[in-house]
């Protein structure tokens, strides 16, 4: 497979001059970079460049000291991460973020949360509006859990579940909210090739299908050579390179950084 | 056989009231992982702003019972309603992601100042309680035992509460948004973040639900023994309870309550003796410490499995 070539024009998220540090470790410094519409995005830099403190940085969890992110035209320097969810961010993380004693119908359903809008009242008796909304996002998840082929996994707690399962339940619940923008922390980490070829094939779906522009962090160079659009690549909280796959591959500093020449 | 029918089902009765106030103990655990010891001053609280407002309404309004009555839950609701909107703004918000024992220590604070507070605005006495629940002892089951048995018609009010309470509680937990993303939160708050579950808001809901179950617990207690001082000792009677049940478990504070009362009376009559009697007051803290002993985590508390 070779990397597929397409043109975006329109920017969904550009991230301007960000710096990062906690106490005197600086995580990030002046980074920029933009995420089109509908674009695959991949950040890629050996452990420690500072990924998912950007992932961190546009979700809300982490608010940068210096640069702002302009979101959907709309410039900003701190938000919370309920609110990023509320302007369609959604996410998946490094270490599987799932609530482990609920089962994946009810991870996925969390998802939903922000489409729900009946309040505490009707709530609390559990009828009327309440219910039928119920019903009614049911459905959707359900789509969801037969687009990820996790059917025979609905009524089980995700604690039970391996590993490559509960990555896929994850992914559920940040769709669930239909997503503008989808941020992915190593889909694939930890999977077997089956799995991991699942996972391809789920991400590219998604994008397709939905339209749904995705960023993603992963270790795999393979996969990301595959399946993304542009490439970022962080290295000691630097931007190192970026690019369509192809020049990635052949950027000399980027090369370096993944073989180790001393800095 | 009589006999001991009578001390089991008196036990399992006011094994249920124990349950009440344990239950206010799991709904926070659950939610935020603090222990909340101010959970008896609450119970507190709530059963003087009711008990007050009912005097008031009656002796100086001249309102019938029975409006005087909603008036008095109302207004009770509301302070619970302000004491979670407090503890969330002014005390949880400022302590995020900080240890389990410096929350915990947070609410024995929170504790003495609501306890000074409610007895400065509402007053010190011991004040009695009556919200229409019958008081009078009844007979049940004549046919069957000779003098049939009895028990206290007020207990049985008290664990029909408690029944629909928890049944209440369970569907809102289990069927709806809201307790869908109270028990995110329990989980993960990270994760419940990131799906656009704002924190400070569930917090906030949590402690009021809590706050009701006090209400609903001081209300019993109240009718009970009236409301006073003691009834903040109610907390430590709960402890047992908790961790027999579990401290993240509904079921459990339910389960672990009929046990302690249960075990409570039974002992006291049939032990007792033997030992001099009064063994009512620890047995319960006893019968805890040899099941933390055996199973720590509780009877239906989740595993604590731990990697090292």
């Amino acid at each position: 497979m070779t990397a597929r070539t397409r043109s975006f024009n329109e920017v969904l998220l550009s991230v301007e001059n960000i710096s990062l540090s906690f106490g005197g470790v600086k995580a990030l410094s002046d980074i920029s970079f933009d995420i089109a519409k509908g674009e695959i995005r991949a950040i890629i830099g050996p452990n420690g460049a500072g990924k998912s403190s950007m992932l961190n940085c546009i979700n809300g969890f982490y608010h940068p000291q210096e640069g702002a992110i302009t979101y959907k035209g709309v410039r900003r320097s701190q938000m919370r991460p309920h609110e990023a969810a509320e302007q369609g961010i959604a996410r998946t993380f490094q270490n599987i973020a799932l609530f482990r004693g609920m089962s994946t119908l009810d991870n996925i359903m969390t998802g939903r949360n922000l489409r729900m809008k009946t309040g505490l009242f009707w709530q609390a008796l559990h009828v009327g509006p309440a219910a039928r909304e119920e019903i009614e996002h049911r459905q959707a998840v359900e789509k969801i859990i037969d687009f990820l082929e996790i059917q025979h996994i609905r009524k089980v707690p995700v604690g039970q579940l391996p590993y490559g399962l509960q990555k896929r339940v994850e992914l559920g619940r940040a769709l669930a909210a239909q997503p503008e923008l989808l941020l992915l922390d190593e889909p694939m980490a930890g999977m077997n090739i089956e799995e991991k070829q699942d996972m391809c094939r789920f991400v590219l779906d998604v994008n397709d299908e939905f339209g749904t522009t995705i960023c993603l962090i992963e270790h795999d160079m393979g996969v990301v050579m595959d399946i993304s659009d542009r490439v970022v690549v962080l290295d000691y909280g630097k931007k190192i390179g970026d690019g369509v796959p192809d020049e990635i591959k052949n950027n000399q500093a980027v090369i370096d950084a993944y073989l180790g020449v001393s800095h | 056989m009589g006999f001991f029918l009578e001390v089991l089902i008196g036990g399992l009765l006011a094994g249920v009231l124990y349950s009440l106030v344990a239950l206010g103990f799991v709904l926070i655990f659950k939610a935020s992982g603090v222990f909340n010891f101010a959970q008896g001053a609450m119970v507190l609280t709530a059963a003087l702003a009711l008990v007050r407002t009912l005097d008031i309404a009656q002796k100086e309004w001249h309102w019938p019972f029975w409006l005087a009555l909603v008036a008095g839950f109302l207004f009770a609701a509301f302070v619970m309603a302000i004491i979670a909107w407090a503890s969330e703004r002014l005390v949880l918000r400022k302590l995020v992601n900080q240890e389990g024992i410096i929350l915990f220590m947070a609410t024995i604070g929170m504790t003495f100042f609501i306890e000074g507070l409610a007895q400065t605005v509402f007053g010190a006495d011991v004040y009695p309680l009556n919200i229409g629940l019958p008081k009078e002892p009844i007979f049940i089951l004549e046919s069957v035992f000779d003098g049939g048995i009895l028990v206290n018609e007020l207990d049985i009010w008290a664990a029909v509460i408690a029944g629909l309470l928890v049944a209440g509680l369970a569907l809102f937990f289990q069927r709806t948004r809201i307790g869908r993303a109270l028990r995110a939160v329990a989980d993960d708050h990270a994760a419940a973040q990131s799906v656009g579950i704002p924190l400070n808001q569930i917090w906030f809901i949590v402690w009021l639900v809590a706050g009701l179950v006090a209400l609903a617990a001081g209300a019993v207690w109240g009718s009970k023994l009236g409301v006073q001082f003691s009834l903040t000792l109610l907390a430590l009677k709960a402890l047992p309870v908790l961790i027999l049940g579990g401290f993240t478990s509904v079921p459990g504070a339910i389960i672990g309550g009929l046990i302690i009362g249960a075990g409570e009376k039974l002992a006291e009559v049939f032990l007792g003796p033997m030992m001099g009697g009064g063994i009512e007051i620890w047995f319960a803290y006893v019968l805890a410490l040899l099941f933390l002993l055996v199973r720590p985590q509780g009877l239906f508390g989740e595993r604590i499995i731990e990697r090292v």
